[in-house]
């Protein structure tokens, strides 16, 4: 007698999960795989221990911990303990997530975070791996790092141990210097000049919150995400620490709102198009970072345009 | 120094991903839980790669880490519920011939109505195909007991596919 039950059966047929579900579940994962030390021989390994594994490593998450930048510098150096502690004193880096240590006590990764930069570390060599610490005079890369006082960089690396291969001179792009340190690797700093905008071209510059209580908009903000901020240029204005150049806060304002400023690079033809697709212009002021117009769009949206000095 | 070996896992993960969630969202029907169980699995096959001997990564080995942390949720699922009904204590474990077409759509729905160590059983057994032995394994239970289980799984879905009295 065939079973009736039998025409259940269901073959695994591929099934694309959410992709913020899926972008999650990847973070953790890697995390798991680079925090983690291999576990000791143990060929006994029932559901028991994965479920006690899976509790371990599903604790709270550090928050430095979102997924990295599109590209990741890996290098390779002798001695990665003394190397990370070298990266965080000189250069400022912050550690991001545990190191994963090898079975014979070798870093076998590390992450810095340099700003919104992640820089990946691995100590010594590993068999066909053909990557190895820098030996030579000749270099391949050069690790282009921005700093706020490139004269003070210089300054901290070469007492620290550093060879100064060129000492802080002013170029167009700003004030360079560049180093070899004490692991091999060559490093290039630019202190970039005035502002420097990172957006291009129609992305957002600069976010203000306008509220009427800029007082009570810091203590709610504090509390909620941990914010911190900084008084600006303007009155009642504030920046937030850590974003200073592209987030703020504006009290005052008549009726709460969050504005978003878009980088141009025509000031001149672009309030005209704002007024053309019949959008409102407001007078075009000019600020020691550059030009900036409040506009808003055909529907009442209220947003602001801004295009840096000539450099 | 050794690579580790969970690092495939990771290269392995996006070809790997839809699969297990897939497999998992096909019997659990309900997609945060087949988010967590997805997640669950991962983090698993990461221990369990690490340990020796190393199993071979792929993803029929996935789909497997999935079936084991399936069976734990309805595992879970049983022991919560326990304590609110008395366990078909009152049924017979006897084999009563069955002989009719099943709808498998109905039948998926109706899988989804019984007590989770019925539907553990009986997905373990029909869905997935395996052996009676291999399902008693998944469920840490003796042949014999899945044996039963399954006779009383399957007339608690007869029950509720032909919409009997009874039936939860």
């Amino acid at each position: 007698m065939t079973d009736p039950l039998d025409a259940l059966r269901a073959e695994v047929e591929p099934v694309r999960p959410d992709a913020a579900f899926a972008e999650r579940l990847r973070e953790r994962l890697r995390r798991a795989v680079l925090s983690g030390a291999p576990s000791t021989m143990d060929s006994t390994g029932t559901e028991r221990t994965m479920a006690e594994t899976v509790t371990q490593q599903t604790v709270e998450e550090p928050e430095d911990l979102a997924w990295g930048p599109t590209l990741q510098p890996h290098i390779h150096v002798a001695d990665a303990r003394r190397a990370l502690d070298w990266y965080v004193d000189v250069l400022g880096a912050k550690r991001r997530g545990e190191a994963y240590v090898m079975p014979d006590g070798s870093i076998g990764h590390a992450e810095l975070r340099f700003g919104d930069a992640v820089l990946m570390l691995a100590e010594g060599t590993y068999p066909g791996i053909p990557v190895a610490p820098p030996t030579g005079e000749l270099h391949s890369t050069s690790l282009n790092l921005q700093v706020s006082d490139v004269d003070a960089t210089i300054e901290r690396a070469e007492s620290a141990g550093a060879t100064i291969e060129r000492r802080p001179d002013d170029q167009p792009y700003g004030r360079v210097a560049t180093i070899v340190d004490p692991f091999g690797h060559r490093w290039m700093f630019n202190q970039p000049r005035g502002a420097a905008p990172r957006a291009r071209h129609g992305e957002v510059a600069f976010t203000t919150i306008f509220v009427p209580d800029d007082e009570a908009a810091k203590a709610f903000y504090g509390a909620v995400l941990g914010w911190d901020f900084a008084s600006g240029s303007a009155e009642r204005g504030w920046v937030l620490t850590g974003k200073e150049d592209s987030f703020g806060m504006s009290g005052g304002a008549e009726r709460p709102e969050v504005q978003l400023c878009y980088r141009v690079n025509d000031m001149a033809a672009a309030v005209e198009r704002v007024r053309a697709n019949g959008g409102q212009v407001g007078e075009i002021e000019s600020k020691p970072y550059g030009q900036l117009v409040e506009c808003s769009d055909d529907q009442g949206t209220r947003f602001q345009l801004y295009q840096p000095p000539a450099s | 120094m050794r690579p580790d070996p969970a690092f495939g896992l990771l290269e392995l993960y996006d070809d790997a991903l839809p699969h297990v969630y897939g497999y998992l969202l096909a019997r659990v029907r309900d997609v945060p839980l087949a988010e967590d169980l997805t997640a669950e699995t991962f983090l698993a096959a990461v221990s369990a790669l690490r340990k020796q001997p190393a199993p071979e990564l792929s993803v029929g080995w996935l789909i497997g880490v999935a079936r084991h942390k399936l069976a734990d949720h309805w595992r879970r699922a049983e022991r919560e519920q326990r304590g609110l009904r008395l366990v078909d204590s009152d049924q017979q474990d006897t084999v009563d011939p069955w002989d009719e077409e099943v709808d498998v759509m109905v039948a998926h729905e109706v899988l989804c109505q019984l007590g989770p160590h019925h539907q553990a059983a009986l997905t373990l057994r029909y869905l997935d195909g395996l052996g009676v032995p291999q399902v008693a394994e998944h469920l840490g239970r003796t042949v014999h007991a899945t044996e039963a289980l399954l006779v009383r799984a399957r007339n608690a879905f007869r029950r509720t596919y032909r919409g009997e009295e009874g039936a939860p």
